[in-house]
């Protein structure tokens, strides 16, 4: 009897998950002023019990983000966890306050509404939780989202752009569950998910599809194929358009990285072929190759295999199809090696740190430390940066601020799909990365930006490090160490509530507010707020708050209590 | 917690695949502590009736269905109904049931005081909701989830554990649940007999402790 449970039970376990199931598209979002609200949730993925699940706005990963290059976008973001996070914007250009990196905490219930203009090239780019230490876990639960910039040059081009239909977002990553069905906080999964979906299925037309590809993580890297070997045609790096299109059949797509991909379906409605991982390649030393035994904690149920990430039935073609593969597609202006201002050289290794056992992935043969700036890069420098590894593994290096230019891989250039604009690269075990970045812009003597392997687990474990964009202009002596003075009119106040300084030039040197209840309670986190027109404080229950105010020049604070009423 | 995480997932930058088994030992052992068969205090805590509830209040109980759940979790949302036929069937066989929140109310607001008495009321609760202000009984219990069920049964004039985890096996939808894990231990224990199923896991939002 027991043996017939058994096989009916494998029978019925074999024809439920013989099923693919239609790939989740997330909702887009428009326009300049983006409302996220990130939340503890559930989500039905597997039959039976749901998934616990923390979301942004729905109740898996997040809305895909649109945004315009040049555009002044608002981001309102609130945590409604119980527990802290952050949410960075990953391979955008911008202060260092709005980067949502660590040291951008966002208590719970809390407000954080960073703002920056878009300079970044059309592609594709995305938002995760950086809370050191927690990256993972958040990850794992469900947190993130795509971010597509449009540009008029990527517009000009004849490339499919109809989203979901035939520009197809796919974010790749993997879980593990528990027989109740939770997801475990674990670097690899034994289940493959495009978007969230657990063996996904997607209508295609017969015609070219573009796929906008992430490797959300947390570890695994993709050699990604399709099953009839087709030539498919890379278009973007990271940071947007490479020159042209490069055609290969296998990509190797690793933590953090985005490519665009051409595939042409024209004359195949009617047929099916899969999108496929061509992991069985990968070795032990390739995020995903690893091999741990069953049972043990980092088991990797999708090691050295080949599996599907999502299958694709192709359709009929849509009205106004694109059919060929563009032979160009912009004309990038590289930064050239000899504009170099300084090398940095940097370490990737296995490392034995005092207090911890075994050895640990470290970069410069220390772990991260929250009030140590390892690097003080002057404002506009350009710099090569050479990345050194030891390691026996390899890991996707991530740096924040800047895109750069790989000019080397252990000396020789890098193949034609990588010269382009990255803002992570894999540097394989024994490997020497040299790439070339400017740091324009953005300068802050406070706030650092990091730079990580962008495997979850070791940027959690200390594989991480920042640096400060300082700007050479500023002095320090001639500061005055006073605290910021200002008022806040009118107080009681309901709607509005404005910022008066008794030395009017102060007003435009507001480094961050941070507005708090009467229990401590942060309610609004504001960088560099725009007070010319005042706060809006309509959504403020009414009460006894209090506004801190951190002074650009000195990052000096100060606080002023003032009133809300109805 | 955290600790744990950090010193262990270090392990996993091992060369050696040995430290990774030994790792994921200690790491199944951490995590399956078992929490059943153990004595629990009994607690002092304020009802949205602002009257204060312990289990010596109930002479008669033979065993409590003692629930750590709170307003603002999704999962412990789907369950107020099924809470109060649980308490409405076993309160005539003396073991009631009582809610309690462990949640940390300065960090959320949805789980105050005030709106844990107009939850009550918005839901026709007909059980206790205590307030677990400083989390002491949370911790006394190891509760770890909302919601997290402990159904205790009084031996020798101690309160001990007999069921700890999941209410069932489907939260979002009732009418495909296929065990209800505190229908059967309860009813294991009404008949005399051991808890077949001793333990699950909670599901739903971790109780952070301050």
């Amino acid at each position: 009897m027991k043996k017939l449970l058994i096989l009916l039970f494998s029978i019925f376990s074999v024809s439920v998950y013989a099923q693919y199931n239609t790939l989740w598209i997330p909702d887009t979002l428009s326009g300049t002023n983006f409302n996220l609200t990130i939340k503890d949730t559930l989500k039905q993925m597997i039959p039976g019990q749901q998934t616990v699940t923390e979301a942004i706005n729905g109740n898996w990963w997040g809305p895909t983000l649109i945004f315009n290059k040049g555009a002044n976008i608002h981001m309102n973001v609130t945590n409604k966890l119980q527990d802290t996070t952050t949410i960075h914007w990953h391979g955008m250009h911008l202060p260092a306050i709005m980067d949502g990196g660590p040291h951008q905490k966002i208590p719970p219930s809390t407000t954080w509404m960073p703002y920056w203009q878009v300079s970044n090239n059309a592609g594709l780019y995305w938002y995760h939780p950086h809370l050191h230490m927690e990256t993972e876990y958040q990850m794992n639960m469900g947190m993130g989202g795509l971010i597509i910039i449009l540009d008029p040059t990527e517009s000009a081009l004849p490339l499919p752009r109809t989203y979901g239909i035939d520009d197809i977002p796919l974010a790749l990553s993997d879980r593990r569950f528990n027989s109740l069905n939770q997801i475990q906080d674990v670097p690899y999964g034994d289940s493959m998910m495009v978007n969230g979906t657990l063996r996904p299925q997607t209508n295609v037309p017969a015609q070219v599809v573009r796929f906008r590809i992430l490797d959300a993580g947390p570890e695994r890297s993709y050699n990604i194929g399709f099953s009839d070997n087709r030539t498919f045609y890379v278009i973007t790096s990271d940071g947007g358009l490479l020159d042209a299109p490069v055609a290969v059949t296998r990509y190797l797509l690793s933590t953090g990285e985005r490519i665009e991909i051409l595939a042409n379906f024209t004359g195949q409605s009617g047929q099916n072929v899969t999108l496929k991982a061509y992991n069985s390649t990968l070795t032990q030393q390739m995020p995903g190759g690893d091999v741990f035994p069953v049972g043990t904690l980092f088991y990797n149920g999708l090691a050295r295999i080949d599996f599907n990430i999502l299958r694709l039935n192709i359709t009929a073609q849509t009205s106004s199809p694109i059919t060929t593969i563009p032979t160009a597609l912009t004309t990038n202006n590289f930064i050239s090696e000899g504009s170099s201002q300084l090398t940095r050289n940097l370490t990737i290794s296995d490392t034995n740190i005092a207090g911890i056992p075994g050895v640990a992935f470290v970069i410069n043969h220390r772990l991260f430390n929250y009030d140590y700036y390892n690097y003080s890069v002057l404002l506009s420098n350009t710099e090569i940066w050479r990345i050194s590894s030891t390691s026996n593994f390899s890991h996707p290096f991530h740096i924040h601020d800047v895109e750069f230019n790989i000019l080397t891989r252990n000396g020789v250039a890098p193949p034609s799909y990588e010269k382009g604009w990255k803002d992570v690269v894999l540097v394989k075990n024994g490997e020497t990365v040299r790439f070339i970045a400017k740091f324009d812009d953005f300068s802050d003597s406070l706030h650092p930006f990091m730079y990580h392997c962008h495997i979850a687990l070791h940027e959690d474990d200390g594989m991480m490090g920042q640096f400060i964009v300082k700007s050479p202009t500023v002095g320090i002596s001639s500061l005055s160490q006073q605290l910021p003075e200002f008022s806040l009119y009118p107080n009681p106040a309901s709607d509005k509530l404005n910022v008066s300084f008794p030395n009017s030039t102060e007003s435009s040197n507001v480094y961050y507010i941070r507005i708090f209840d009467a229990a401590g309670r942060t309610i609004y986190m504001l960088p560099k707020p725009q007070i010319q027109n005042g706060l809006d404080i309509s959504g403020l229950a009414a009460g006894v708050y209090f506004l801190q105010l951190t002074d650009e020049r000195t990052k000096l604070v100060n606080t002023v209590r003032f009133v809300k009423q109805k | 917690m955290m600790i744990m995480k950090i010193s262990l997932s270090r392990f996993f930058t091992f060369t050696f695949v040995l430290s990774s088994i030994i790792l994921s030992m200690m790491m199944q052992g951490f995590m399956d502590d078992p929490l059943t068969e153990r004595q629990v205090n009994d607690f002092q805590l304020l009802n949205i009736d602002n009257k204060k509830v312990s289990l010596s209040n109930y002479p008669n109980a033979k065993g409590f269905i003692i629930v750590f759940t709170c307003n603002h979790c999704p999962f412990a949302k789907l369950y107020p109904q099924r809470l109060n036929d649980l308490n409405e069937k076993y309160s005539a066989y003396g073991i009631p049931l009582i809610a309690i929140s462990s949640a940390d109310t300065l960090k959320m607001e949805d789980d105050s005081f005030a709106e844990m008495q107009k939850k009550a009321k918005d839901e026709n609760f007909n059980f206790p909701y205590l307030l677990d202000a400083d989390q002491s009984t949370a911790k006394n219990f190891n509760a770890q989830r909302t919601p997290h069920v402990f159904v205790i049964w009084k031996e020798n004039d101690k309160w001990v554990v007999k069921y700890n985890g999941a209410i069932d096996d489907n939260a979002a939808k009732p009418e495909l649940v296929t065990v209800n894990y505190i229908s059967v231990a309860v009813d294991n224990l009404l008949e005399g007999n051991e808890v077949v199923n001793k333990e699950t896991k909670s599901i739903g939002c971790k109780i952070l402790f301050r």
